[in-house]
Formats: C-alpha cells, structure tokens, sequence
C-alpha cells in the first residue's frame, strides 16, 4: 500500500512539475543569454548594473554613458589613446576669446533617416547648458549660446573664455540628440525608444535585464563589426564571471580581483586591463588643530606608504605609482611625477620627530568601502605601514552612501582615501582640487602660489601656457601633499578568446573598437 | 463575519500611512540624497545647485508637507536615480518578483509535502531523518551562498542550466530553488509535525478501525485535517518570498523588484524606496486578508468577532 502512494505522489509531482515549466515561463519570446555567442554576430557585453536611463544629460555613470557612446555620436571624440579627434564636427577653430566656430560633416543622419543638423547641436547643447535640474548641467554651465551660422556650421558662445570647452564636448554627456524627433514626439517617448546618430541604434530595453542594440548600416564613420549588441545588467560580481566562464557574455567589466587567476587559467577567456583616468589618494585635513596641518605630518604619511607595494600585492601589479592625479594623456600631464612614489620609513619617522610627534601619533583615516578596487584592502595595508613609522591609524570603512554624507559634511577626521577620476582629462579639472576655493569645502589647503597659477591657467586659451602652469602647481603640491595620491588604478575587464578589445582610458565601450580576432 | 472583514480592510490605508510616514522619516534622517547623484568629482556649487533645483534645501516641515499631499494623491513621485515614475518603475517589476515567489512557492510545495507526510507515516525511519536533515539544512543555509554554489555546480561545471537572467523555463529553476528552500524546509516540518498529531487522533483509530484504506485515511481524513496550519504558513511565507527575494534576485539578475530596491536603498531614492515598501506592504496585508478569509472557508468552526 505504502508503495501506492509513493507512486502516486510521484505522479502527482510530474503533472504538477510540468504544469510549473509552462506556466512560469516569461511571456517573452526570450533571447538572454543562450544566444550570446552561439550566434557570431551578436557580442555579449555586461557592465554590471543596468543602464539609468537614455536621458544622456540625466546621469553621470560611466556605465550607463558607456551604452551611450554607442547610439548617440560626439561632436569630437577621443581615440582609445585618449587624443581628441573630429567626430560629427569635421574641423574647428577659435573665433575669439569667448565663440568657437565648428563645421559638422555632412550626410550624417539620425536612425529615423532625419538629417543632423546645426539646429540639433544648438537643441541639445542649451538643453543642457539652462536646465538646472539635469544631473551634467555643472559640466555645460560655461556655455551661453550656440548660434546656428549655416545648417552645418555652428558657433559655440561661452559666458568667459573656457580653456576646456575642446574637452568638455568630447566626453560624457556630449551626445548630440535629434531636435526634430523629440519635440514631434516629447522627451518621455523619446526615452521609450531614443534614436541618435551613433553606429548602434535601439531595439529593446528590458529593465534590470538587457539592452539590445542593432548595428547602423548607414552609419557615416567606423562601422561595428556585430549585427547586434546586448548590454545585460549582472550587478553580481560571481554571476558576471560564471556567465562569461560559460560563454554565455564576451566581455565583463569590474572583474574582482579574486577571481582574475580563475578567469586567466579557464580556457575560454582572459582578463583584458588598461589604464583607467582614476587616481587613489589620501586627502588630508589643512586645517589648524589637526596633526595634518604641519607639512611634516603630511609628508611622513606620504614617505610611510609604500605605493608600489600597494599595486603589487593587492591588485596584482595593476596600476602605476604616483605623486600626481594628472595621469598620462591629460592636459597639463608632468612626467617627473609619474610612475615614481615616495617611500622612506626612517625619513618618515624623522619628518614625524621633527613634528613633535617622537613618540607617535594618532590619526583616523575614512574610506569607502565596496566602491573602488579593493578599497578595503588598501586601507588596510596603509594603516599597517602608517603603525611602522609610528603612525597610529584608526580605520573608518564607511558603505558609498555614508561615506559620501562624511565627505560632503566633512565629518572625517585627518582624512581620507578616495580614488577619483578625471574625466575632463585636463589639469584643470583635477588641480582645481588644490585651488583655496575648492578646498574650503575638501581639506582646507590653501596656497597663495598656487591659486595665483591655477587663475591664469585656467583663463589663458594657449595650452603651452596652461600645461606649464599646471606643471608647476603639480611640483609645489607633490611638496605640500594635502593630497597624497597614490597610484593610478587600472580597469579589468574579463574578455572571451575570440575578441580583440582593449581598454578605453575614458572606461567607455566603443562597439566598432571591438573586433573579431 | 462581514463587520470583520470590512474593519480589517479599513485598518489598510492606515497601516499604510502610517509606513509611509516611517520611511520619510528615516530616509531623511539618513541624509541628504543630492551628493550621492553627482559623481565624486562634483563641486559643492554643483551639489547646491542641483540641491535647489530638486528641493532639497527647503526644510523638513515644507518637504514632509509636499510629500504627504503627492502621496494623498496618489503620486509617489519621480526616482531620483532614473528621472522617471517612481511608482511605474515599481510596478513594471513586480510581475518579475511575483513569477519567482509563485515558482518558488510551487518548487517547496512540491518537495515538502510529499516529504512532510512521508516522514509522518514513518517517523524515525530513514527518509523522516533524512527529511529533518533536509529541513535542517535548508533553513540553516544563506540563501546568497545556496545560490552562488548552485550556479558553480549546475551552470559553470554541468552546464545544465543558464547562469542568470531570464528568457527561458530553464532559468527560473535555480533562482526558485535558491529562494524556496527555505520554505521548503519550513514546510515539512510543519506537514511532518501535523500529520503525526493527528494521525494519533481517535477519529483516525476509528477509520483504521473501520478497516477504510490506508490511502483514503492519510489523505482524506488525516493530511485534509492537517491543511489548515499548513496553509496559513505557506501563504504567509509568500508574503515574506515576495519582500524577501531581494539577494535571491541580485545574485541571478533576475528583474525583479530586488535589484531596484538594494540600490534605490543604496542611493537614498526614497521615491522608490517608497513605493516599493509601499507595494510590498499592500501585498502583505493582502495577502494576511487572505489567510483569514481561507482559515474559515478550510475550518467553519472558526468564527471572527
């Protein structure tokens, strides 16, 4: 009798198992991830977390510009070595100290067959510049005007002479939207199913799943290579790698250290890094009161921490040690900093007696943690070389979001460590962190020399002039070390064998740069 | 009966108010969300600007004020995070979230029912200590480890089954399995502890008695009798699958209500954290509602005053 039930429960659980199967699947026809590289033509690729939104001027994740880049096309854009080069606008040239004059290339059209035109630039560009709302507008906010002259050539009109407007349109944010479409169709719908210029056009977004783009046949430069690209959301660091272990995505970003040997010793793919425009540094308090105010203290710290210790044994020799945060391939860039680090524990521990600090001293350091590559670690690894040379460091691992209301209320104590980018790749926007202004808000540092340098270089228009400048105020902070950078960090990206890709300094993903080997 | 129900079902939009009023107040005294918005590299100007353009620098009375009339009407706001409804953004995910409660749900059911009466008809025998072991572990185990190692064992080395995402039967199963065995585990001891007490019942000694089959007495008069518990417990624990998916999710990308909600919470974007709770809570009380409704439809001797 007993048997009878046995089998009649397995029975019972067969017709209920195979009711389950076709009732719980989605209704959608379902193309994840079991088409990723079964088809040659489609390319994989996660980021992570989902895209934000198509609202190119709303956001200021890498990530979601990164998706951008593809459907939506630059004025002027950077090569993967970082140099800017004509891109929408053909050519350039400065008018006067306030209005540059751009010629667009001709032919370009949106995905809907619409010509771009002067008119769009000037749609796009003021849309950012006026509405305070939008999360990039403090990045356009120089810009008072674009006057349309013809319908391929515009004039760019800045409140005050703007040494970085050459930068500040070729970088996030800088897409050039279609006027015509989105004021027939309003912004929200433009946002169900935007249309660019760009080499992609948009298919599908499924949230917090994928995104599908469709290559662009018509598109007026470097064409991509795949039919058809699927950005998928795996916020999960393991998941990212399991599904690129088992080929089901070709190209993972934010790979986690640990699982770097596992992803290089599986026969299907390999850790691809290169240098990112992200700095890890120390900033530390100026201010009267705090231990950190007297130079000497500061530099101790610096002369304490072994950065190339750092790179090699936390990130596997993936960064370059550093004394200033202006990283090869921006504006203003001094070689003698670079690649080179301070460290001398006896020197640190004289500069400290020196202080007044012979028997020691007591500082507390915050940090993120979970934001950055192995920020914990690091942390944890200043502290104990800080213990060596007689620097007693209480550690402050703060989750992003606490550790942003710390920074912004300036809560911490002496310090501490942030790792940021830059992505202007201009002096100006990563010196500007030394400038007295600036600083009020950060660690108080203020320097009359420096302040006087930062000024001119950031009104004068000639580069020669502004890269000297910057130079000399990267030579007097790698003195005064209110910042102690670190080490530039690298991007590691986890690629599958048949894929040529190499990292972009600006961390984007350019689909035409992405080749079949 | 109706006076009950009616009263219970007034007591909602309180209850809900009064949730509401709880996450405003703790997401404000977790901060100010405006430095999270902007990058690392943004200026304090920049902060402020964007601060005073969103509302943020008005005081707490005015922006409590503001909050409760959009939420009287209905309007839970726009995320902060992705510009758009935030209460839209919940709602598009939820049939996600719910499509993996309900598969996980059907997932314990199936394993823990036949186990549970199983384990009873035998208690001490081998498949009964086989099964308390089960439950045991199934309780005990995280589901955020129980879900990375099905993935290591069933996708990256058997390659039986996708990774993460959706599309397809195949990729619901280990996310289901990760988030229904706990429950499972739940569930047979409750079917186990039971079925044993009633089995020992003198109704039961009278049907064996009256020499009726084994088969018609498990499950008409024993397993119909130990229904009851079993399914207040179930329903209430789809109550805590649906809040609870949130890691299950995370860790298969599955695009649910889970991933939204972690980093809305990361982000300080009450709107959604709002109408997220806000859905999450509705669910619940529904579905509290619910078991009452059934506790007297399964037992009429229950009665409500």
């Amino acid at each position: 009798m007993s048997k009878k039930i046995f089998y009649l429960m397995i029975a019972a659980l067969m017709v209920v198992l195979s009711a389950c199967t076709t009732t719980s699947s989605p209704s959608g026809e379902g193309t994840t991830s079991s088409t990723g590289t079964e088809d040659n033509n489609v390319l994989t690729v996660s980021l992570g977390p989902d895209m934000l939104t198509w609202d190119i001027h709303n956001h200021t994740t890498t990530a979601t510009e990164a998706i951008h880049v593809n459907v939506f096309d630059y004025l002027l854009m950077r090569d993967t070595d970082g140099e800017i080069q004509p891109h929408l606008a053909k050519e350039w040239k400065q008018i006067d100290d306030t209005t540059y004059e751009f010629k667009l290339t001709e032919g370009v059209k949106f995905h809907n067959g619409d010509d771009l035109t002067a008119e769009d630039v000037k749609f796009t560009l003021e849309r950012v510049a006026t509405d305070e709302t939008l999360k990039s507008h403090g990045d356009f906010d120089t810009i008072k005007e674009v006057k349309v002259i013809d319908p391929l050539t515009f004039q760019i009109i800045t409140h005050e002479p703007d040494p970085m407007l050459i930068s500040r349109i070729s970088r996030q944010a800088s897409g050039i939207l279609p006027k015509k479409y989105i004021e027939e169709k309003g912004m929200d719908e433009f946002l169900k199913s935007p249309i660019g210029s760009g080499p992609y056009k948009f298919k599908e977004w499924k949230k917090d799943s994928q995104i599908t783009l469709v290559k662009n046949d018509d598109y007026f430069g470097k064409k991509g290579e795949w039919a058809e690209v699927l950005f998928r959301a795996i916020p999960e660091d393991s998941t990212r790698v399991a599904e690129l272990l088992t080929d089901n995505v070709n190209i993972i970003a934010n790979v986690p250290p640990s699982d770097w040997k596992r992803i290089n010793d599986s026969d299907n793919s390999e850790i691809a890094n290169g240098p990112s425009n992200r700095t890890y540094m120390l900033f530390l308090r100026t201010q009267e009161g705090w231990p950190t105010s007297d130079v000497k203290v500061r530099q101790a710290i610096d002369y304490a921490i072994d950065d190339k210790a750092l790179v090699e044994s936390l990130l596997d020799g993936g960064g370059t040690p550093t004394l200033t945060r202006v990283n090869p391939g921006n504006v203003g860039f001094e070689e003698s900093l670079y690649d080179t680090y301070n460290y001398d524990v006896d020197k640190a521990k004289k500069l400290l007696e020196e202080a007044g600090y012979k028997d020691g001293l007591k500082i507390e350091l915050a940090g993120p943690t979970g934001r950055y590559i192995k920020d914990r670690e690091v942390m944890q690894l200043i502290a104990g070389m800080l213990e060596e040379a007689g620097i007693h460091t209480e550690m402050n691992l703060l989750q992003w979001s606490s550790f942003t209301e710390l920074r912004d209320q300036e809560k911490f104590k002496e310090g501490y460590l942030i790792a940021l980018g830059s992505s202007f790749f201009d002096a100006g926007q990563a010196l500007d962190y030394y400038g007295t202004e600036r600083s009020a808000t950060i660690n108080g540092y203020s320097n009359k020399e420096i302040d006087k340098l930062l000024q001119e270089a950031n009104t004068s228009l000639d580069p020669a002039v502004r890269t000297a400048k910057y130079q000399e105020i990267q030579k007097i902070a790698s003195v005064e070390t209110p910042i102690v950078p670190l080490f530039q960090v690298d991007q590691f990206f986890g690629v599958s064998d048949g894929i040529q890709y190499t990292p972009r300094l600006d961390e984007l993903i350019y689909i035409p740069d992405v080749n079949k080997k | 009966m109706w006076r009950y129900f009616t009263s219970r079902l007034l007591q909602i939009p309180i209850v809900l108010l009064i949730i509401s009023l709880m996450i405003f107040v703790l997401v404000y005294v977790a901060g100010d969300p405006v430095a999270m918005m902007l990058p690392a590299e943004a200026t304090q100007k920049e902060i402020q600007t964007l601060r005073i353009a969103l509302g943020f620098d008005q005081p707490f009375y005015i922006q409590f004020w503001n909050y409760i009339t959009d939420l009287v009407r209905g309007d839970f706001g726009e995320s902060y995070k992705y510009g758009v409804s935030a209460i839209g953004l919940v709602l598009e995910r939820l049939p996600a979230t719910l499509e993996l409660a309900t598969a996980s749900m059907i997932m314990a059911i199936i394993i823990a029912v036949p186990l549970g009466i199983i384990s009873a008809l035998k208690p001490n025998g081998i498949i009964d200590l086989f099964a308390t072991g089960l439950s045991a572990l199934g309780k005990a185990i995280p589901n955020f480890w129980l879900g990375i190692m099905l993935i290591l064992v069933f996708a990256v080395n058997l390659k039986m089954m996708p990774v993460s995402g959706t599309g397809s039967w195949k990729h619901i199963i280990l996310p289901a399995i990760t988030l229904g065995t706990a429950v499972s585990a739940e569930i047979t001891r409750l079917v186990r502890s039971n079925m044993l007490e009633i089995l020992q019942q003198d109704f039961i000694r009278t049907a064996r008695s009256k020499g009726q089959k084994k088969s018609v007495i498990i499950f008409r008069h024993a397993f119909r009798n130990s229904l009851v518990p079993v399914i207040t417990i179930t329903i209430l624990q789809m109550a805590s699958l649906v809040g609870g998916s949130l890691i299950t999710e995370m860790i298969f990308s599955w695009p649910g209500l889970g991933q939204l909600i972690i980093q809305a919470v990361y982000d300080k974007d009450l709107p959604i954290i709002q109408a997220a709770v806000f859905v999450t809570a509705v669910m619940i009380l529904l579905l509290n509602l619910a078991t009452d409704v059934l506790y007297r439809f399964l037992d009429p001797r229950i009665k409500y005053s």
